[in-house]
């Protein structure tokens, strides 16, 4: 039993049960003081370097029906680990800027869907990761409910549908996983043992509830469209969308679980599962180029990326998977933090407008893309920041983003040609959308002036900006950490192949 | 002449509960109704302690139709507790309407008489007469209030519940005929030698699941629970939707998995009840604007999953069943509760009148939203452990199908579930105010089943430790 990692799951809940204990106008410093605790435990467990099992707990959950508390890390769930540990903060120190005293409830909130967050990168237990992955659902519907604009229980009951739903069957297929390969426990080594020896039709069919439950979380077509509604009613300053963007953890357990335990499937219907991928991919940035409102439009832009992360995943190719790993931590970073300067522009336009935030009308129109624009004029270094991200989102060599797009079009064309093909379209396409909304937001002819970027907003957006650069120009600290266990992977897959 | 078989160790938590009641019947004369509900409680409370005393011992008495053991005694402390989350609660109903008789207090204690009878007996007889005490119990409470809507229900309850008794009195009759023997073993025995009368024991064991699917609301034989259910005062459907089920569905797991196994003819309309209950209960809930005719729909559903257990083997299903059943009692006795304590009348409220409640009454919101999501089966409460358990069991006896369904109405019912959760607290109130009702007694209950609710999700193994051998011992 070792406490560190348990210590960095746990933290933010119990920090999450303390903040309600802290007066109201505390409580947002406390959360972030605890997230940045939490940041530093990660580290630790990082720098310390993640040999085999060091970290891992075992112990008895449900003696007799096989169910452990089971928890690891490697170096995928570390680097989404860390991740999350690190944006948390961030998003919760951008929210003290916009307290207006009726946030109290959202930190402890936040903090709780840290834990399960980190919990579901830990879990190596199925019915423990199900857990995490269905318990973090409502802390998420109440940030949604609590803080989102007027359709949010519209919005947030099309989520909990679509993400139970798919849940459920995942529980359905976790048991006939079990049961079926005679395995003693859940634990994820004990299944893979015996998994190969069931009959492939029954494999179909177990990796078909996995795959819903994962395509509802990535979200892949069809399974995107509480997506849309979730980021467009939460929050408007975008932290919300942030820990939204955290939880969309499909890819990972596509790679972590569904492909692992069934190769044979995934190998033997690749082009299906691929194709999908591919699909999404550009849908997401087709609708995206429809949208007026500026986080729909990063809603489908990040179906879109997702669409990529499972094209690498199912190309069942070393670069393929290490490429869809590194893009999914990649843009848990840049993807939020497009979020929180649409959440800044949100602030500007509001009160350009003289808007009132609780009236739907004021909100609608100022997260309308291309209403203000010519921003770069007055506010020249929010432009260049901003720009940075876009970029970075488009997959621009030279930035974190690039790297991860790049192996997983690599790895898909390995696999198949044609639907890589495709595929490529998708970085022609969403470079299109996202040129097209900044130019009307920050070039063109100046309509309105702003303020440019508060020292608060500074604070936030250069770690992420330090980081966007860094990875974008020495990926190897992330790509070192995700190498081993994608050769991992890869050795199951090519002895299924055998 | 032998003395008659009486170990009168292993019947002290029924006598207790009984000589109670006989008290509570006689003593409204001398002293207050505070005083009767007082004395029913610590009845309750000294029947617990003797039920856990008795813990592991397995003692018997009546030649083995009367036996304590693990499975009874475990089975005794869920219609304990919920018999004083009942008593407690029915405070509340007291300020709304104005005071019931003392008797009601008496009645219910006769009736948690019955179910405790009826799960300790094994023997077809002795369980008859456990269910029919249990009965006439429950009838009286149900028609206890002079609101046309009650009498209305109690009857209804009552000539409906007579019916199926008289089904149940024919199939346990039938299955004598067949076997030669009431007592659970006997019967077993005689099954698995001559199986000449295999017809006849066949349609028994048909016309008692026909009985018992009556008590536990399995569909179709569900019709009378929304009436009887939002008819009785709110304190007693809380008692019927936890206590009348456990106790019922005890019967039926004692029955069909221990005795009647091996007989074919059950098991498929079984299914069939089963899955048509789970459907029913979930669709009709989704539709109910009224939120004690939604939690009497959703408990029809809750009958379905607690079925699966009935059809899986024992040794898996009894464990399962009974935490199962404890979650429930837990997740179903609270929001019960917290609806007891808002309800202006004992019509129960419209779900939309919970508007808003989370800003003006966060407590009892806070509770009712935990026992909702629980309810829901949403992890890590103890619903969804007592989900996973009943469904890993109908899983391992192959019933893949009805798992597949279970699972998906089960999504369902998150809608009809979370739909109050969200208009408590992502709403604004609309000018209609709840009345806040509770006593410190009817919060104490919330509270406590509060932790139980969180400490069963997140560390079932309190439960499952204790509990493990219950269906070994029966499968003996």
């Amino acid at each position: 039993m070792n406490w560190v990692l348990n210590a960095f799951i746990f933290l933010p809940l119990v920090a999450a049960l303390l903040s309600l204990a802290v007066p109201k106008a505390a409580r947002g410093k406390f959360a972030v003081f605890a997230g940045i605790a939490n940041l530093a435990i990660g580290v630790y467990i990082w720098l310390s370097g993640i040999a085999f099992d060091k970290f891992s707990t075992v112990i008895d959950w449900l003696p007799g029906l096989g169910v452990k508390y089971a928890v690891s890390t490697d170096g995928v769930s570390l680097l989404l680990s860390l991740v999350t540990a690190l944006m948390v903060p961030i998003g919760l120190y951008y929210l003290t800027s916009r307290d207006d005293g009726k946030l109290s409830a959202f930190y402890p909130l936040a903090l709780a869907m840290e834990t399960g967050i980190l919990g579901i990168f830990a879990a190596r237990d199925l019915i423990l990761f199900y857990v995490f992955f269905e318990g973090t659902l409502i802390p998420s519907l109440f940030l949604l409910g609590r803080y989102g604009r007027a359709a949010r229980v519209q919005a947030l009951t099309t989520m909990a549908l679509y993400t139970v739903f798919g849940g459920l069957l995942m529980l359905v297929s976790i048991i006939g996983t079990k049961l079926l390969s005679g395995s003693p426990t859940f634990l994820l080594e004990d299944l893979l043992r015996g998994v190969r020896q069931i009959p492939e039709w029954q494999q179909v069919w177990l990796f078909l509830g996995f795959l819903v439950a994962f395509a509802v979380k990535t979200p892949l077509f069809p399974m995107h469209a509480w997506l849309p509604e979730f980021h467009g009613q939460n929050h408007p300053s975008g932290v919300a969308d942030l820990m939204g963007t955290l939880y969309k953890v499909g890819g990972y357990g596509l790679f972590r679980f569904a492909l692992p335990l069934f190769p044979d499937v995934a190998n033997n219907y690749q082009w299906i599962w691929m194709l999908l991928a591919a699909f999404t991919a550009i849908y997401g940035a087709w609708i995206a180029f429809a949208q007026t409102d500026f986080k729909r439009l990063l809603a489908y832009s990040g179906i879109s990326h997702m669409g990529l992360v499972a094209l690498g995943v199912f190309s069942l190719h070393p670069a393929g998977s290490s490429g869809a790993i590194l893009l999914l931590a990649f843009q848990g970073i840049y993807s939020s933090a497009l979020f929180l300067v649409v959440g800044m522009l949100e602030r500007r336009f509001i009160v350009l407008e003289g808007g009132d935030e609780s009236k739907e009308k004021a909100l609608d129109r100022a997260l309308e893309i291309g209403r203000v624009r010519g921003l770069a004029a007055s506010a020249p270094a929010f432009a260049g920041v901003a720009l940075l991200l876009w970029f970075a989102s488009i997959g621009v060599p030279g930035l974190a983003g690039f790297i991860g797009e790049y192996s997983i079009l690599l790895g898909a064309y390995q696999a198949n040609p044609w639907i890589a093909a495709i595929a490529v379209t998708t970085v022609i396409a969403s470079a299109a959308f996202a040129l097209t909304a900044y130019q009307k937001t920050w070039y063109e002819e100046a309509t309105h002036s702003v303020a440019d970027l508060s020292r608060r907003e500074w604070t936030v957006l250069v770690p992420i900006v330090a980081l966007v650069v860094l990875f974008g120009v020495y990926s190897a600290p992330a790509l070192e950490l995700v190498k081993p266990v994608v050769a991992q992977l890869y050795g199951i897959v090519l002895e299924a192949k055998k | 002449m032998t003395p008659p078989d009486v170990n009168v160790l292993s019947l002290m938590p029924v006598l207790v509960v009984l000589l109670t009641a006989v008290f509570a019947t006689v003593l409204p004369f001398y002293t207050t109704r505070r005083g009767i509900a007082g004395l029913c409680s610590m009845g309750l409370v000294v029947a617990l302690g003797w039920t856990v005393a008795l813990w592991n011992q397995r003692l018997s008495s009546f030649g083995g139709s009367y036996v304590a053991d693990n499975f009874a005694l475990a089975f005794s402390v869920i219609l304990i507790l919920a018999g004083i989350a009942a008593i407690a609660s029915s405070a509340d109903g007291i300020v709304r309407s104005g005071s019931f008789p003392a008797e009601f207090f008496a009645v219910m204690l006769y009736a948690i008489c019955g179910t405790m009878l009826l799960v300790h007996a094994r023997d077809l007889i002795v369980m008859l007469i456990g269910f029919e005490v249990m009965s006439l119990g429950v009838y009286i409470l149900t028609a206890f209030q002079a609101r046309q809507q009650s009498e209305e229900a109690g009857m209804k309850y009552f000539l409906l519940g007579s019916f199926a008794s008289a089904i149940l009195i024919f199939g346990i009759a039938l299955v004598f005929g067949g076997t030669g023997s009431f007592a659970l073993e006997g019967i077993r025995a005689a099954l698995a030698v001559a199986p000449a009368n295999a017809p006849i024991v066949a349609v028994g064991a048909l016309f008692i699941l026909i009985g018992f699917g009556f008590k536990v609301a399995f569909a179709p034989f569900h019709q009378w629970t929304p009436d009887v259910y939002s008819g009785a005062p709110i304190a007693v459907t809380q008692y019927m939707s936890v206590g009348v089920k456990a106790a019922a569905f005890a019967g039926m797991l004692k029955i069909f998995g221990e005795a009647l196994p091996s007989v074919g003819g059950w098991q498929t309309p079984a299914q069939f009840l089963i899955a048509l209950t789970l459907m029913i209960g979930n669709l009709a809930a989704l539709r109910q604007t009224n939120f004690k005719r939604m939690l009497a729909y959703s408990s029809i559903a809750h009958a379905g999953y607690i079925g699966l257990a009935v059809l899986s083997s024992p040794a898996q299903a009894y464990p399962a069943a009974l935490f199962y059943l404890a979650a429930y009692a837990l997740m179903n006795a609270g929001a019960f509760a917290v609806l007891n304590s808002i309800s202006p009348s004992d019509d129960g409220i419209k779900v939309d009148s919970l508007a808003g409640l989370g800003s003006r009454n966060p407590f009892l919101a806070a509770m009712l939203a935990l026992f909702l999501i629980a309810l829901a089966g949403v992890p890590p409460l103890a619903g969804f452990m007592g989900k996973y358990m009943i469904f890993a069991g109908a899983a391992q006896s192959g019933f893949y199908g009805l798992v597949i369904l279970a699972a998906l109405t089960s999504a369902v019912s998150l809608y009809y579930y979370l739909r109050p959760v969200a208009l408590m607290w992502f709403t604004e109130a609309k000018g209609f105010a709840l009345p806040d009702l509770s006593s410190g007694m009817s919060r104490a209950v919330m509270v406590v089943c509060a932790i139980g609710v969180v400490l069963l999700g997140v560390l079932p193994s309190l439960v499952t430790n204790l509990v493990s051998t219950i269906g070994v011992f029966a499968s003996r």
